[in-house]
């Protein structure tokens, strides 16, 4: 079945899903300036109730009492409370805020992100981490190579793309923040660097409870099923997301063995390389059905993390059992994806 | 040679896709099999002030709006021509509804020039060469054999002019021609234009009502009659793209950012069916409608550098640095396993060949693209 065409969803209640919405679609066609073309034919859609969601400019309330929270703003000639985003309105006894239905990352101190260089400049990179902004990652923010902990020349500078240049992924953690947004990323730790191996996929800008949530771990290393050995998650919590078979290097071996006043030192032997290792057939299948997995969490409203990317793999896993294809079926789209997020809600 | 948009990706996710695309079978990103397409969800009749219009998105967003005007205009007459007289042309004309040909000679005439096509897409120029390529590719499909705009034919002084719309909603998340084609197919399916009431080469005239408006493109009629009727159906263009021996249908924006070769294949289908019982022997069949090669954005994407020729890999100094940079000149020519390098030169006769020849596979996939398509319930 090359194709599958389906008729498109009637809209959901933004706040409410249970609410029944089909009831108010017959009548009310002029709310949003329409010509009443509802009684020629049937409406294909059934229309929000405009109460709850707004658009930015639309006021909100011009009465003094309400206090104005996120997602609003105040004109200075009159004093009405004016949406800024699209979203949903939300009250908190005096305080009128607007919920976004889809929002970009708001970088924070600590935060575990994955990014991509957009552009190399003298003494620092311009990552995408999904903001609103590129955040930097200055050169001397990086663990250099050659051992030791040295400080950067003038070589290292010339050299600057040999380490990340543009497109390269790597994941990094937030150091610092600007007082624009803009946040400055460093990568001096065993744990960060650059990615390969794996696969890519972007999750972000996803409002209402979806994408990535920051929780306890961002990163994971699982056991794959079908013998495809171990496969590392990283959830940046900016939402983009890396699945690449795990590698056991010798120089994190050895720095077990060495203790962490050494680590530094051996630590980044492999972190600049960008020549994949050797991955099994196996294993491509699983990350591909990982990479599945977290689309489908993602397009049915479900939030990405380890809890529930763990239970829909082996979940997925096990649907594939039953398949007609068999276990080396991992297509995970449309209908697979509906009944995995039913069986996760379920559950 | 249209070109695609740029896509930013690093060597080693190159190297993976591309590694797990040359597969066999493959394992695309998404789990789908080869010749399988995104799930889409469509519908029609969508805009009420159109003679046709049709809704596609995919689940990841992209979402694409076609909108089919028609208004009438007069036909331009060159001298020389069949010249008409109101007096003389009324006379002998016979009625020349939707039958094409009636008593073997088709009288109607089409001009490219009856069809005009825009496409937008947010963030590109209107003059932007990848628009305009788009529109190119997608008029291309509709005009190749002039089929279509016979049917746009009113009288000799008359015809219908067409406009298509074609918008894409969304920023483009994959290159969108096939989403643009799709659904462009739907919107021409669900075209009605009045009917026409007057006769011969007067001025024409339409019946107000429209429920009483033909399809542009009429539902094949399941009559009992043994006449064989051949209903047509409007051209779709397809995105089929190769790594290797591998040919992958819809690709998306990381499939073919590693495509060895893409092209973007126009097929209609007409199909021939005999009433009384007969089973459909003739079943459809597809005409290759044109083939342009699409650039695909591997050949821009910068090499990766393998680990021995790598300055920053393992512990090095600046000695061994210098070392490095001249081992990797000499090593450049040979390809080392997990580094990915862009394409070169031109696609292989071979591969081409059978890229055309799997489109065009009797009971295929554009088999399975048409039915699902003529599926969609018209609004």
């Amino acid at each position: 079945m090359p194709i599958t065409i389906l008729a498109p969803k009637p809209s959901r209640h933004i706040n409410d899903p249970e609410q029944d919405v089909s009831s108010d679609s017959g009548s009310d066609a002029d709310v949003d300036g329409d010509v009443p073309m509802t009684s020629l034919r049937p409406p294909k859609r059934a229309r929000l109730t405009t109460t709850d969601m707004v658009t930015p400019g639309e006021v909100i309330t011009d009465d003094p009492q309400w206090m104005r929270g996120h997602g609003t703003y105040v004109t200075p000639t009159i004093t009405a409370i004016v949406s800024s985003v699209a979203g949903t309105v939300s009250r908190t006894n005096k305080l009128l805020s607007v919920r976004p239905l889809r929002a970009r990352y708001t970088p924070e101190v600590g935060d575990l992100v994955v990014g991509r260089i957009v552009e190399v400049q003298a003494k620092r990179w311009r990552v995408d981490v999904g903001s609103t902004q590129l955040a930097g990652l200055p050169l001397s923010a990086i663990n250099l190579p050659g051992g030791i902990l040295r400080k950067r020349t003038e070589t290292d500078e010339l050299q600057i793309r040999t380490f990340f240049a543009e497109g390269d992924l790597l994941v990094a953690e937030v150091q610092q923040l600007f007082g624009d947004g803009g946040a400055v990323l460093h990568t001096r730790s065993l744990k960060y660097g650059k990615l390969r191996n794996g696969v890519f996929v972007a999750v972000s800008g996803v409002g209402g409870g979806g994408g990535v949530v920051r929780s306890r771990r961002q990163v994971w290393t699982m056991d794959a099923a079908n013998g495809a050995g171990q496969i590392d998650v990283v959830l940046g919590v900016n939402g983009y997301v890396w699945i690449s078979k795990h590698v056991e290097t010798p120089e994190a071996e050895a720095g077990k063995a060495a203790g962490i006043t050494n680590m530094e030192e051996s630590v980044s032997t492999t972190m600049y390389s960008s020549q994949n290792d050797r991955i099994e057939v196996e294993t491509m299948r699983e990350i591909a059905r990982l990479r599945g997995v977290v689309t489908a969490l993602v397009e049915n409203g479900l939030r990405v993390d380890e809890d529930m990317v763990v239970r829909g793999y082996h979940e997925a896993v096990e649907m594939a059992m039953v398949s007609t294809e068999g276990p080396d079926d991992i297509y995970l789209g449309g209908e697979r994806g509906e009944q995995l997020a039913a069986a996760l809600r379920g559950a | 040679m249209a070109s695609s948009q740029h896509v930013l990706l690093s060597p080693a996710e190159l190297a993976y896709l591309h590694a797990s695309l040359s597969l066999t079978p493959p394992i695309r990103p998404d789990g789908r099999t080869p010749i399988q397409f995104r799930p889409l969800s469509a519908e029609t009749g969508i805009l009420p002030g159109t003679n046709g219009s049709a809704r596609i998105c995919f689940a990841d967003g992209t979402e694409a709006i076609v909108g089919v005007k028609a208004d009438v205009e007069r036909t331009a007459q060159r001298p020389g021509e069949e010249t008409v007289f109101l007096e003389g042309g009324a006379g002998d004309d016979e009625d020349d509804q939707e039958g094409e040909t009636k008593e073997g000679v088709d009288k109607r005439k089409g001009d490219a020039s009856w069809v005009e096509m825009t496409v937008e897409i947010p963030g590109l120029r209107d003059d932007d060469s990848g628009t305009a390529f788009l529109a190119a590719m997608l008029s291309e499909a509709l005009l190749a054999d002039g089929e279509f705009v016979k049917r746009l034919w009113i009288n000799r002084r008359f015809h219908w002019k067409l406009y298509l719309d074609i918008i894409l909603i969304s920023p483009p998340l994959s290159y969108p021609l096939p989403l643009l084609s799709l659904t462009t197919h739907l919107a021409l399916l669900s075209t009605r234009l009045p009917r026409l009431k007057s006769e011969g080469d007067e001025d024409p005239f339409f019946d107000d009502d429209w429920a009483a408006a033909p399809y542009l493109f009429p539902r094949p009629a399941h009559t009992t009659t043994t006449t064989t009727t051949t209903t047509t159906r409007p051209p779709i263009t397809l995105l089929v793209m190769a790594v290797g021996n591998n040919i992958i249908f819809d690709p998306s924006k990381e499939e073919l950012a590693v495509a060895d070769v893409a092209l973007a294949v126009s097929v209609a289908g007409s199909t021939a069916e005999t009433g009384k019982g007969e089973a459909e022997e003739a079943g459809r069949r597809l005409r290759l409608l044109s083939v342009r090669t699409i650039d695909p954005p591997s050949r821009l994407t910068p090499p990766g550098i393998a680990n021995a020729a790598n300055t920053a890999y393992g512990a090095s100094n600046g000695a061994v640095g210098t070392q490095k940079m001249l081992e990797a000149r000499t090593a450049e020519a040979e390809a080392v396993e997990g580094v990915w390098r862009a394409p070169r030169g031109g696609a292989k006769r071979m591969v081409l060949g059978a890229l055309v020849q799997k489109v065009l596979e009797r009971g295929g996939v554009v088999d399975e693209v048409l039915d699902a398509l003529e599926g969609v319930e018209l609004g």
